[in-house]
């Protein structure tokens, strides 16, 4: 028997497991719901003389964040939920051990639980997005697509990164409780912090504090590259893009970890 | 078997799901935002127009016009990035506007010939533009205009919604059904 099916076995129990009917239909509709009822094409931001990008890249950007607002909390309860009580309940119950007898390395039972957690949801949660805004306005989105595809990036980046360190906390905790918790922490404590870092920035007006945040959130680089609030951080296109990359990398990382530790250190 | 059974069964209540979303969006009524209403006779040759800034996806307007006369009516469309410099929207007479829509076809949303008839037509953008709508009397005797114009805001395209929804239902309810059937069938069982 080859990898393929044992592969194949532990991600469609996991996805009966996260998805149980009718949760995945239910969110389905919200995002869908969501995406037209938060959907905003005013310019909202953008209306400062130093921001960058064209007006129709402005527009773009607005449409996205606004339908981004609701439905990417939506998105990251469902990835917490999946990941803390998934994979917790998983540890807790002795199910994965159940998978360590599959013919199966450890990173592949992982792998399908992550696609299974985080791939079907981000699929899910792009795919009823992009359709949305499509329907809504086919001439801002075809054209501004690298825009509304950076948006996305930009502003998805930190969710994994907190959907990382849950996975390493219930790894580490083997229980889902506590990282659920955590991370719902983690996520409000990000605009806490950047509140913090911008009243800061203003007082001193040294961006350095939202440059160091922009680096796990570059959603706040691009949003002040797209809406120009601070006259003393302009940052070019370039370095919205180095932001972004950055913090991709520490998600790669952070990941990563999470691979290392349930390959070789987690004893069960 | 059964596994397809149950994947093609969710991906179709999932469809369901969506498209029990767009019915309700496409149900959301729309607000009438402003309205412009007016009779106006137009002299041979002379043009008249109505200008709309910044209309968005989510913003329509509803045009309701009854011509006495022969009346040519245009619905322009200016790009918000670019203005076309050097032309203006107000055009003064029929050859201006005539080398207007012969520089600019593209910028021809729709346009109706009337005589001594009426239309009602309703018109969402797809994206952030300015609109501006014209009438033209090419005819040699005066004409009268009477007209309703009518911004509207709404959460989506009624009308477009709607069908994709009701496009959608058909193929979740196809999709879902053998795994509803193969569900039920295991309850009776049981």
């Amino acid at each position: 028997m080859g990898k393929g099916k044992p592969f194949l076995e532990v991600m469609s129990s996991a996805i009966h497991e996260d998805y149980r009917f009718p949760f995945l239909e239910l969110f389905a509709f919200l995002y869908a719901i969501g995406t037209f009822v938060f959907a905003s094409f005013g310019v909202t931001i953008g209306t400062q003389g130093t921001a960058q990008g064209t007006t129709n890249e402005i527009i773009a950007y607005g449409a996205v964040s606004s339908t981004l607002s609701l439905p990417l909390f939506i998105f990251i309860i469902l990835v917490f939920k999946n990941i803390a009580y998934g994979l917790g309940s998983d540890l807790e119950k002795g199910i994965i051990q159940t998978y360590f007898s599959y013919p199966l390395r450890r990173r592949g039972i992982l792998t399908a639980k992550l696609l299974s957690a985080l791939g079907i949801a981000l699929i899910l949660f792009l795919g009823i997005q992009l359709s949305g805004l499509y329907i809504l306005a086919p001439d801002i989105v075809l054209p501004q697509l690298g825009t509304v595809i950076l948006t996305y990036a930009a502003n998805l980046s930190y969710p994994l990164l907190i959907a990382g360190i849950m996975l390493l906390l219930t790894l580490k905790l083997r229980r889902g409780g506590i990282s659920l918790i955590a991370g719902l922490v983690l996520y409000f404590a990000m605009s806490i912090i950047s509140s913090i870092a911008t009243v800061f920035a203003w007082a001193s007006e040294s961006p350095l504090g939202l440059q160091i945040i922009s680096m796990i959130n570059p959603s706040l680089a691009l949003q002040q590259y797209y809406g120009g609030t601070f006259e003393f951080w302009i940052p070019a296109f370039s370095e919205v893009l180095i932001y972004t990359g950055v913090s991709y990398v520490i998600v790669a990382i952070v990941f990563f970890l999470g691979y290392t530790y349930f390959s070789r250190r987690l004893n069960l | 078997m059964k596994r397809w059974t149950t994947i093609l069964g969710r991906g179709g209540t999932v469809l369901i799901a969506i498209s029990l979303a767009l019915l309700l969006v496409s149900i959301i009524p729309q607000i009438n935002l402003a309205a412009s209403v007016g009779v106006m006779p137009v002299a041979s040759d002379q043009v008249y127009t109505i200008s709309y800034r910044a209309l968005t996806p989510q913003q329509g307007f509803q045009v309701e016009v009854t011509v006495e006369g022969a009346i040519n009516v245009y619905l322009l469309e200016v790009g918000s990035e670019e203005p076309y410099p050097g032309v203006s929207m107000l055009f003064d007479n029929a050859t201006e506007l005539q080398e207007f829509l012969d520089a600019n076809p593209d910028l021809i949303i729709w346009e109706y010939k009337l005589e001594n008839g009426n239309f009602d037509h309703y018109y969402t953008p797809t994206k952030v533009m300015n609109a501006t709508l014209v009438f033209h009397n090419p005819g040699l005797d005066d004409a009268t205009v009477d007209y309703a114009v009518i911004l509207t805001s709404t959460v989506a395209p009624g009308e477009k919604v709607r069908n994709i929804a009701l496009g959608t239902t058909p193929i979740g309810i196809v999709l879902a059904l053998p795994w509803l059937v193969n569900i039920w069938k295991q309850r009776k069982q049981s």
